[in-house]
């Protein structure tokens, strides 16, 4: 495959995550959100299984299996089974409203391909517009951490936000080192499991979302 | 800007159009009807009702001015009137000056505006209501439409859809840029809205308080409700046409008998697979409430917006 076609794959992926982004923060549900969180993670896993035959590298393969299997299949799996055996709200319960922060992550994306165009040197080693991408990916996590009243929102928002790192990462030229990203993608397995147990055991012991938790005094 | 398309062939689109608008409807509601585990109506019913109505009196509201009843005949014009703005059969531009897409979204809002009047002239509660949401929807998605219009004009340097047409004529998803995607993507959210179907309006009520369209509707009755069926039939069509005409324009590039019969049948392909797509929608999602559907259509004006950025950053 020539350069350019993989930068033209790179960056018709980055529009395809960008609009995954969009139906996460948009959700009015948390398994929607979910559902669109697993097609962002599924997006990276092609994405990275594209630049793998690009570069011949097999780390990235590798990584891209791994986020196949853990990111778009076990762990939306887990929230999904989270959300039916807690019988939690299913609704999302932002604190802001949901067309504010729609409106911010927009002025997110538009900033960050606008800062990014002036860091050339840069971004010349970064595949197509994977750089702007993955920074508008990991604020817009941030952004969905930040409003979202509930936890299992929040692990929504922190999902993206490492799937934005991680993206930015592929894309540098023949991709990190493998023992850098199976790191990564064991602290979020690790955040995620940490926090799923959390969320059972608050709600099994007391009724409470995180908003109640700014009462609690030591 | 003239091409080389001669004015039968727009005539042709334009009749082909107004032609197949009603099929497309019955399309879509012997879809949801198989959907929903039931028969259904035949494909043709929306011509059986055109017809029957075509064939009834009128009665008018006794509130009514003489305006009123120049209404349906001004839509159905209007709304045919941008039927002949779509690329149906072949791209390229017409031999005559005759209007871009921008035109297209003026004429639609026109019969827009048109039909909203006509249900405030006859007094009635319910066209009153719906033409005061209609026309706090129409804000929300006309100028997003635009905007992914625009996106697509600024790659080519054009708002004349026939050259747009042409000019993306050999593109296929294989060869979409990434603005393409997301403008792509709003163009599906808006699609329901703008032919009136659910999530934002629900085309076959004419007993809930939430309708939008139909409500409009009510105070029409015989030939006049027949033409204004037929402007909405026509009007979904010709969105569904702009949306090929914009993102899937294959297939239209050959002149000549052969060429045309291709671009007819790549057309009724593009547009089964549109309509198939509203009814899946339609089949799948609940009517939204009407303080909700900002935040829908705010999903489609981020797409659209971020496309143009794509586009220009």
């Amino acid at each position: 495959m020539s350069i350019e076609i993989v930068h033209r794959i790179i960056n018709d992926f980055g529009a395809l995550l960008l609009f995954t982004m969009i139906l996460i923060v948009a959700a009015n549900q948390i398994s929607g959100a979910i559902y669109a969180v697993a097609a962002q993670s599924l997006f990276i896993a092609i994405a990275g299984a594209v630049l793998a035959t690009a570069t011949g590298n097999v780390d990235l393969w590798i990584i891209a299996g791994i986020t196949l299997i853990v990111k778009a299949m076990v762990l939306p799996w887990l929230l999904l089974w989270v959300i039916r055996r807690m019988d939690v709200k299913r609704e999302v319960e932002p604190v802001i409203p949901t067309l504010t922060t729609l409106a911010l992550a927009m002025v997110v994306v538009v900033m960050s391909f606008h800062l990014s165009a002036s860091l050339d040197t840069v971004r010349q080693t970064i595949t197509g517009n994977a750089l702007p991408v993955g920074i508008a990916l990991t604020l817009n996590g941030v952004l969905v951490m930040a409003t979202r009243k509930t936890a299992l929102s929040q692990m929504v928002g922190l999902f993206s936000s490492e799937n934005g790192i991680f993206f930015t990462a592929m894309a540098v030229n023949k991709g990190m080192p493998l023992i850098i990203e199976i790191g990564v993608i064991l602290d979020v397995i690790l955040a995620v499991l940490v926090m799923t147990i959390m969320v059972l055991r608050v709600r099994s012991t007391v009724d409470a979302d995180i908003a109640d938790l700014h009462r609690l005094r030591g | 800007m003239t091409g080389d398309k001669p004015l039968e062939i727009v005539l042709l689109e334009m009749f082909l159009l107004v032609l197949l608008g009603p099929l497309v409807t019955g399309f879509i509601q012997k879809l949801k009807a198989r959907f929903q585990s039931r028969r259904g109506a035949g494909v043709l019913q929306p011509y059986r009702d055109l017809v029957k109505l075509l064939n009834k009196g009128s009665v008018q509201a006794d509130t009514a001015s003489g305006f009123f009843r120049s209404i349906p005949v001004l839509v159905l014009a209007t709304t045919v009137a941008a039927g002949a703005l779509v690329p149906v059969v072949q791209a390229g531009p017409p031999a005559f000056p005759l209007g871009d897409a921008l035109m297209l979204l003026g004429l639609l809002s026109l019969a827009r505006f048109l039909t909203a009047v006509g249900a405030l002239d006859a007094g009635g509660a319910f066209g009153g209501m719906g033409a005061s949401r209609e026309m706090t929807i129409a804000p929300l998605v006309e100028p997003v439409l635009m905007m992914v219009v625009f996106s697509t004009a600024l790659a080519h340097g054009t708002t004349e859809l026939g050259i747009l047409a042409e000019q993306r004529g050999a593109s296929w998803i294989l060869t979409w840029r990434a603005a393409d995607f997301l403008g792509f993507a709003a163009m599906l959210v808006l699609l329901p809205a703008e032919t009136g179907r659910i999530p934002v309006d629900n085309p076959d009520t004419h007993l809930e308080l939430t309708m939008l369209h139909e409500g409009m509707l009510l105070e029409h009755s015989g030939p006049g409700l027949g033409c204004m069926m037929l402007a909405s039939h026509t009007r979904q069509i010709v969105t569904l046409g702009l949306a090929a005409a914009l993102f899937f324009p294959i297939g239209l590039e050959d002149a000549g008998v052969i060429g045309l019969l291709l671009g007819t049948l790549s057309f009724v392909a593009k547009i089964l697979v549109l309509a198939a797509y509203l009814a899946v929608i339609e089949s799948s999602y609940a009517k939204l409430r009407l303080f909700q559907v900002p935040q829908y259509l705010g999903i489609g004006f981020v797409c659209a917006l971020m496309s143009l950025a794509l586009r220009i950053l």
